[in-house]
């Protein structure tokens, strides 16, 4: 089973803002600082259950 | 229920000079509150005491801070952090759904200091308690019985 690459997604994404993703996670819906906002945006454009991340730092190592 | 591993690029730094393809044991939960739900990428932790998720879920979830249930706990940051904990449903689905998601109740903290991490956090208490976990980075497969 290969790892799911988020690599291309996430290659121009907002850095430290809240990403609303399709649920396949393949396309950024949404995106804003403030969780509800990039949820509601999403919800307005048609994706009722948007998987929400923060869009990584490139540096940014979870400890 | 298995779940494929997330691949993640970091840039280039001193350390990884030519960059890293991190891949972490990622899961996608839904988070369910009474009527008002939230789905988010949470990442499955065995260091983890807990089940921590970002403050602002609270807010989407209708779960008002304080909750008067808190914890002061403390992480990689050189300071004391504070999590309110409340009870929620938690459903987690592999990426066919062609299998029921697997539901349960957790007591779970929702902390501001974690809000800049972006992601869920699947810990001992709650997560790792209730499922027996595999982390099989060989074959970047995350699998949950």
């Amino acid at each position: 089973m290969k790892a799911f690459n988020m690599t291309e997604v996430l290659k121009n994404a907002p850095v430290g803002e809240w990403l609303a993703l399709s649920p396949s996670k393949d396309r950024i819906i949404a995106s804003s600082p403030d969780l509800e906002v990039a949820l509601n945006a999403a919800k307005e454009l048609g994706e009722d259950n948007p998987v929400m991340m923060k869009a990584p730092s490139p540096y940014a190592l979870v400890l | 229920m298995d779940f494929r591993y997330t691949e993640i690029s970091l840039n280039p730094c001193t350390a990884f000079p030519a960059g890293v393809e991190l891949k972490r044991p990622l899961l996608d939960v839904l988070l369910r509150n009474g009527k008002r739900a939230v789905s988010l990428t949470a990442m499955v932790d065995s260091g983890s005491d807990f089940c921590i998720f970002p403050a602002s879920f609270a807010k989407a979830l209708g779960i008002a801070l304080p909750t008067g249930k808190s914890i002061t706990f403390t992480g990689s940051a050189d300071r004391p952090q504070v999590a309110h904990f409340e009870t929620i449903q938690v459903a987690i689905w592999n990426e066919n759904r062609e299998e029921d998601p697997i539901s349960f109740d957790v007591y779970a903290g929702f902390c501001d200091s974690v809000e800049h991490v972006g992601l869920g956090i699947l810990g001992q208490h709650g997560f790792f308690s209730q499922f027996k976990v595999t982390c099989d980075h060989t074959n970047e497969v995350l699998t949950i019985t």
